[in-house]
């Protein structure tokens, strides 16, 4: 049984779609991406998913459970990291960790506070209020909150945003930590070098997934360019992205004296994502 | 039952590492009962102090529960903690029980400083019996304001959407409620719309019992009602907080 299912999803604000039959699965113990620009659904996708929001139509299915009908057995099992900080600012980042654990009622919970708050590595400033805390550690606090009961799987809402490069590299070293232990991770970002850290990805645009593939494969999907600069003007050939692809390429060239650079460009996965939102290419 | 007390004592502690908050919700309705002790002073030596002072800190005890819950539960919401209440587990029943065990500590508090400062800046003088059933009536219709507080909360989706409320339900009251003038002596409809406020409630217990011999027989449905308010306006909160939207 995968962890997470959803088929036909729809979403209606008033007469806005906002999930247009959105269709995917997610295996346990995977990190899944959800990548899409500002609006694109990302956040009502998942606030479908942890029963915050009721579907306008279709079927989601969370460790084979129903957010909304089996909600008390599904949010024991699930952990939910918010985009904004959502804390009690005036609370201390142990308050905060041990309220939200204490709804769960982990056993041994002043103990499990602890490991999350290492975890974390929040140690030092567990007993200061929120409110005096960076940016960036709050956004630890509010991970910490959604970790404190060991859930099975963790919906993360941009965790990364507007935080600096040191610590998402240490947010993802965290999440690769949790799948390597069995959790599955749902993640969602707009940053593609974060995307591409993803097991795979799905590609949401105007509230429906454009294309659903390892991050890899994505780019594959893109194009390589071999640039030729000869006699001080660049030529360019769009190739396959193959060795052999580049030696065919290079072949009429030869090694001749007026050949004074040759480059091969590959798509990054940010270009490639942007050419299929834009072409709107259904994977 | 366990997590009721949870977030009950998350919004203690919470309100207790807000002294600016907590220290103006108890401050400012001893000013303004003071304020009144000066206005009142220039008022001729035959108007009766009694009959107003008590009543107006009721008012007053009224007015802050009702807007220092209903800002602080729509706090929740605009921050986003309410909707991570629910998706960690809490059940809309616990939040509002958990509000009300929470703010029923300032309520008190609120209560009796209230009632504490009226009764001795305008030097009333009632025996025990007395100022007892006038801090259960104070504390219950502090209760059915933080009740009308997460009721009302539920339709605003942020701060400034309460204020509308204000004069709405609150500065009516003042009016229609037996604050200022007697209720027999408004128009019948307005009698009757009178009688849809829990300030009614509370002053018509509070106008016996500042006069000599009431017996409880004489208060207790007027007590009855007040507590029935609180009850009602919980099960309406209770059916008006969304868990999902």
């Amino acid at each position: 049984m995968n962890a997470i299912e959803v088929s036909g999803l729809v979403k209606k604000y008033g007469r806005f779609e906002a999930l247009r039959g959105v269709d995917l699965s997610v295996g346990r113990g995977e990190v899944f991406g959800l990548v899409g620009p500002n609006g694109a659904g990302k956040t009502t996708l998942i606030k479908s998913l942890v029963g915050a929001l009721r579907p306008s139509g279709g079927g989601v299915s969370v460790m084979g459970l129903n957010p909304l009908g089996d909600r008390a057995e599904l949010r024991r099992r699930i952990g939910y990291m918010p985009q904004g900080p959502t804390l009690y600012e005036d609370l201390s980042a142990r308050g905060n960790v041990a309220f939200f654990g204490a709804a769960h009622r982990t056993e041994g919970l002043r103990k499990k506070v602890d490991e999350v708050l290492t975890f974390t590595e929040l140690t030092e400033r567990a007993d200061d209020p929120v409110h005096t805390l960076s940016g960036g550690m709050k956004r630890r606090v509010s991970l910490a909150c959604a970790l404190v009961h060991d859930p099975e799987v963790i919906f993360l809402d941009e965790p990364t945003a507007a935080v600096d490069p040191q610590l998402r590299s240490r947010f993802w070293r965290t999440f690769r930590e949790l799948a390597e232990g069995g959790t599955t991770l749902f993640i969602s970002t707009h940053l593609m070098d974060e995307a591409v850290l993803c097991d795979r990805i799905a590609i949401l645009r105007k509230g429906g997934v454009i294309a659903t593939d390892r991050p890899g494969s994505i780019i594959e999907k893109g194009e390589t360019r071999l640039v030729v600069e000869r006699d001080g003007t660049e030529e360019t050939e769009t190739i396959g992205g193959h060795p052999e692809d580049l030696a065919a390429a290079l072949r009429p060239y030869g090694l001749r004296q007026d050949i004074t650079a040759v480059d091969v460009e590959t798509d990054t996965l940010e270009a490639v994502v942007l050419s299929l939102i834009e072409k709107e290419v259904v994977g | 039952m366990r997590r009721t007390f949870i977030v009950g004592w998350r919004v203690v502690r919470q309100l207790l590492r807000n002294p600016r908050f907590l220290v103006l919700s108890v401050a400012a309705p001893l000013v303004i009962v003071y304020f009144l002790k000066i206005f009142f002073d220039t008022l001729p030596p035959t108007f009766d102090v009694a009959r107003y002072a008590v009543p107006v800190a009721a008012f007053l005890v009224h007015f802050l529960a009702f807007l220092l819950c209903a800002i602080a539960l729509v706090q929740e919401r605009t921050m986003g903690t309410l909707e991570r209440m629910f998706i960690n587990g809490f059940r809309r029943t616990e939040i509002i029980a958990g509000y009300v065990l929470g703010f029923l500590g300032l309520a008190t508090f609120q209560a009796v400083a209230g009632l504490a400062e009226a009764i001795w800046l305008f030097e009333l003088d009632y025996d025990g019996e007395t100022l007892l059933m006038l801090f259960v009536v104070v504390w219950l219709l502090a209760i059915a304001s933080v009740m009308l507080g997460i009721f009302i909360s539920t339709f605003a989706r942020h701060e400034g959407q309460v204020f509308p409320f204000v004069p709405l339900i609150i500065v009516p009251s003042v009016f229609l409620s037996g604050l200022l003038v007697d209720v027999s002596e408004l128009p019948n409809w307005a009698d009757w719309l009178g009688h849809a406020f829990p300030l009614f409630w509370a002053n018509d217990v509070i106008q016996y019992v500042i006069e000599s011999g009431w017996t409880l027989a004489d208060v207790q449905s007027s007590l009855a009602v007040l507590a029935g308010y609180s009850v009602v306006l919980l099960l309406l909160a209770s059916r008006t907080l969304r868990e999902e939207l």
